[in-house]
């Protein structure tokens, strides 16, 4: 089944997968020929079993573990989803198959029938009704097995795009992302499969927002500052992470991340940063703990009386802190204060609530981000980055950016 | 007690069978639906009686045909299989009122110790119809039949016909049939609910209606268990009336107040007769026969206050016992549990009683109200219809009264409690006599009696709820089975290599007897769990 040359890659990560898959399931199998109930023990994805790492700055999973078993009344349909889903994604891995999540829960879904032993009458019951329940399967597998979805070649919507001085191999065909005309190259769903080739390039820049990435395209600020543009297109996918992971592991480029100042933008930063808290168990392959925040800070566009009074809002401020602030406040305000009122929008509840959640979490509690929330919950007011492209693209191009790098004013 | 008739006349310047007539609303007969009711209720009650008493399985047939549809004359019909009337009784036993077997101490169906009299009496005023009685005595090798008719004003027989026949089968028994004045399409619900409650209580009988719509109900015998007949007793002198004293006094043979007491009353010696006599002022050897009204009245008084007489004797209640009740239940409700209780006799103001309770659960039991399960009400095996609301019965069982959620009952449920007192003399509420006074040694009795019936139903709910929720679970367990194998069986086969997949079956296998060994633990679960499996296409 296999078409060598242009598959080889895939074939052997489709072998690996199918083996991983089968073995750990075999386990559950021999001990069940011996007499034993089957069960599953799978390493817990909840909240309360997620850890924040600092040593490695990753969000992680917990050592809590949950036994999945067969005879447990409450836990057989779980546990029968589990071997289903398994089984699934064991066929198509085998048979050359490239699933999408979607496809994997239509083909697990159908109606199981038995009899009913109080009333002796035919029932059924569906292996699962929502998609949620056959994502929740793939999960289990993927923390069960430590095969991630990619590695399973399971397909995802492409979302992430790319452009600059790389040229990568994938399915075969060699791409030089520097040649992409006014398009950009899709990150695939596979990323583990890309292979890269060849870097020209000093650092890599996320940009939230794809239209912000095509502007910066446009007058290609890649091939002028060395550097790898890459967009998320929002909230990032799993390909995008695992990207921008290993360009910052395998070529040790610098990775900058910029975002609309909004708890939004901020959160986006922490996902590729420190990993997602309802996917935790992914964050050892897709986290960049190197990767940083370039902006778009509150503190940008907040004036010098501003700050003071941001700064009376916070406790426990040493002198060092005092000096830090002195520092980043040396080129600011980016936007004057008659600037601003045109481009700042007011937050809402939601991104209050959401800022408050943020204060809490660990990676969050630093003097500069500390800074940059307590500016947002004293003023309540967002910025996004097309507020600096309004005072013209090369405004961000040529000096936002690029004396941001260079002066070091990001925050890690 | 031929001169019981007699004795009653003495005092009453009407004939009884006037009297009846003028006032024929307390036997029941106020209106042509109530008299038709009335009526087969009477017939069947005295053919069951003819069995029962003398230890025959009843077989009891009712039929009622239009007679004269323009005048709304029923023709009501009872048949059956008891030991027959002596051909030389039969006129006094039908023609004559307050002539028959009931005004005696012990427990009999008949409410009014009149029998089927008011309801010829009734048929002969609204028709004009004579009753026709064919009866075979047992042992005897003739039929008998008669037409009869009552002389109203006189209280005699007037015999229209009788005829003898030679007797072809050995079967005995008796068979009346009245015409009288009645209502059918009103009296039609009731009278199928009192055949129904009857069968209740009667399990042991074949009880057949035939309706004017030529419609029929059959109630065959679901158990061949008869209750013993009940022994007659003396009378308990705690319960003496002024017209049960003069009753006595009419027959009794003693020559002295003293002999009367001691031979026509239990619990009575030589020595509390001399108490009695010497506490009511009379002279312990004065001639019963000349005693004045006001001595009667004295003597019933202090009779009814000494307080030093042994327990009434119960032999003459015949309570129906666990066995006929259960099988009644079952018989006619079709229930999932059944349990009876007979309580050990009590009494109340010298009436010896004893209280049955029967719970029936679940199967085709009608579904109750909210305020309480359905009650089926039985006075000496009769069924009580009416006036449920304010039986002592109901007031105990309501769902104010009595705590059904602590027997594991949520109401409204399929849920049925019969209730049977058994007493030489019921305590009835008012005329009608279809409902039963709040006698506080019978509420108590009551209520302790569906205390421990309700005790047994919770046992078989928790029983039934744990059994339920084990199926349940296992039920949860095989339906997964067929798609558990099926996965972890192309699981266990390796990619590259051969390695030694485990198959479908095999697996499927191992999962079921891991099933099984938790299924053995459930009561009344022996069948094959495979049955319940049906396998992955």
């Amino acid at each position: 089944m296999t078409y060598p040359g242009i598959d080889e890659i895939d074939y052997k990560q489709r072998l690996e997968a199918a083996k991983k898959l089968h073995e750990a399931f075999n386990k559950t199998i021999e001990e069940l020929m011996r007499g034993k109930s089957p069960k599953l023990i799978i390493p817990k994805r909840t909240l309360s079993n997620t850890i924040y790492d600092p040593e490695r700055k990753l969000l992680l999973l917990g050592p809590a573990k949950l036994k999945r078993s067969f005879t447990d009344v409450n836990e057989a349909k779980r546990f029968m989803q589990t071997v289903l889903m398994a089984r699934i994604l064991y066929e198509s891995l085998l048979n050359n198959e490239y699933p999408t999540i979607r496809d994997l829960y239509y083909r697990g879904k159908y109606s199981i029938t038995y009899m009913d032993l109080r009333d002796r009458r035919k029932k059924s019951e569906n292996t699962w009704e929502e998609q949620k329940e056959s994502d929740a399967a793939i999960r289990d597998i993927e923390v069960f097995t430590g095969l991630l979805r990619e590695d399973m070649l399971v397909l995802s919507k492409e979302k992430g795009k790319l452009v600059g001085r790389i040229k990568l191999r994938s399915g075969g065909d060699v791409i030089d992302a520097s040649k992409m005309g006014h398009g950009a190259y899709a990150l695939e769903s596979t990323p583990d499969l890309i292979d890269i080739l060849e870097v020209d390039a000093e650092y890599v820049l996320v940009v939230e927002k794809d239209a912000v990435f095509q502007q910066l395209h446009r007058i290609k600020f890649w091939d002028k500052h060395k550097a790898i543009l890459i967009t998320s297109a929002g909230q990032p996918d799993r390909a995008t992470r695992r990207f921008v992971r290993r360009l910052n592991e395998e070529f040790g480029l610098p990775v900058y991340i910029l975002t609309d100042a909004d708890p939004y933008g901020w959160y986006i930063y922490s996902v590729f940063k420190v990993g997602s808290i309802t996917l935790s168990y992914e964050s050892e392959r897709l986290a960049t703990p190197q990767a940083r925040f370039i902006g778009v800070m509150m503190t940008d566009i907040l004036t010098k009386e501003e700050m003071r009074n941001v700064l009376a809002r916070m406790k426990n401020l040493r002198k060092r802190n005092l000096e830090d602030i002195l520092n980043i406040l040396r080129n600011k305000p980016y936007i004057d204060s008659k600037e601003r009122r045109n481009v700042i929008i007011k937050a809402k509840e939601a991104d209050i609530k959401r800022a408050e959640q943020l204060k809490g979490y660990t990676w969050f509690k630093s003097f500069r981000w500390r800074l940059e929330l307590e500016a947002f919950l004293r003023y309540k007011i967002k910025v996004e980055i097309e507020a600096l492209a309004s005072k013209g693209l090369r405004f961000l191009a040529e000096k936002y950016i690029p004396e941001k790098i260079e002066t070091g004013d990001c925050i890690d | 007690m031929s001169s019981g008739g007699e004795s009653i006349e003495k005092f009453r310047s009407l004939s009884p069978a006037e009297f009846f007539y003028r006032n024929r609303e307390i036997a029941g007969f106020s209106n042509p639906s109530r008299a038709l009711y009335q009526t087969v209720r009477e017939l069947v009650e005295n053919s069951l009686d003819a069995c029962d008493n003398h230890g025959i399985l009843p077989t009891v047939r009712i039929t009622v045909f239009p007679e004269n549809t323009k005048e709304n004359h029923y023709r009501v019909t009872v048949s059956d299989n008891g030991i027959g009337i002596p051909p030389r009784y039969v006129p006094q036993a039908f023609g004559k009122v307050l002539f028959g077997s009931k005004y005696k101490l012990r427990q009999t169906r008949g409410t009014f110790g009149l029998g089927a009299k008011m309801a010829i009496l009734y048929g002969q005023i609204t028709t004009g119809k004579p009753v026709e009685v064919r009866t075979s005595p047992k042992g005897s090798q003739y039929s008998y039949f008669f037409k009869i008719m009552i002389d109203i004003e006189k209280n005699e027989p007037i015999v229209m016909e009788r005829r003898i026949m030679k007797r072809k089968s050995k079967r005995h028994g008796t068979t009346v049939s009245v015409v009288v004045e009645g209502d059918w399409s009103r009296a039609r619900s009731r009278i199928l609910e009192y055949i129904k409650r009857t069968a209740m209580g009667v399990p042991y009988a074949t009880i057949t209606i035939i309706t004017p719509e030529k419609e029929a109900y059959k109630y065959s015998r679901v158990i061949r268990k008869m209750p013993p007949p009940p022994r007659e007793v003396k009378p308990h002198p705690r319960g003496v009336d002024i017209e049960m004293l003069k009753a006595i006094i009419a027959s009794t043979k003693s020559s002295t107040l003293k002999d009367m007491l001691k031979n026509a009353f239990q619990s009575i010696g030589k020595k509390s007769a001399e108490i009695l006599l010497e506490e009511a002022g009379i002279d312990p050897n004065k001639d019963p026969r000349k005693l004045t009204l006001d001595e009667i009245t004295a003597l019933v008084s202090s009779m009814r206050k000494y307080n030093k007489y042994r327990p009434p004797r119960t032999d003459a209640l015949s309570p129906l016992g666990k066995d006929i009740i259960e099988a009644g239940l079952k018989g006619v409700l079709k229930p999932e549990f059944a349990y009876a209780v007979t309580r050990k006799p009590s009494s109340y103001s010298g009436h010896p009683f004893i209280v049955e309770v029967g719970v029936a659960y679940g199967g085709e039991v009608p579904l109750s109200p909210d305020k309480g399960p359905i009650l089926y009400r039985f006075a000496n095996k009769i069924p009580l219809l009416y006036d449920e609301g304010s039986d002592v019965c109901w007031k105990v069982v309501s769902d104010a009264n009595f705590n059904w959620r602590q027997y594991n009952v949520k109401l409204p449920d399929r849920i049925a409690v019969l209730v049977h007192i058994c007493s030489t003399k019921i305590p009835y509420k008012g005329v009608g006599k279809e409902s039963i006074a709040d006698v506080p040694e019978i509420e108590r009795e009551v209520r302790n009696a569906v205390k421990e019936a309700a005790r047994h139903l919770r046992l078989y709910l928790s029983k039934k709820i744990r059994a339920e929720e084990e199926k349940r679970k296992i039920m949860t367990l095989v339906k997964y089975v067929p798609e558990v194998a099926r996965s972890l069986s192309i699981l266990s086969k390796p990619p590259a290599s051969d390695g030694n997949p485990v198959d479908y079956e095999s697996i499927k296998s191992v999962l079921m007897k891991i099933i099984e060994r938790r299924a053995r633990k459930i009561d009344g679960l022996n069948i094959d769990l495979r049955e319940l499996i049906i396998d992955v296409g």
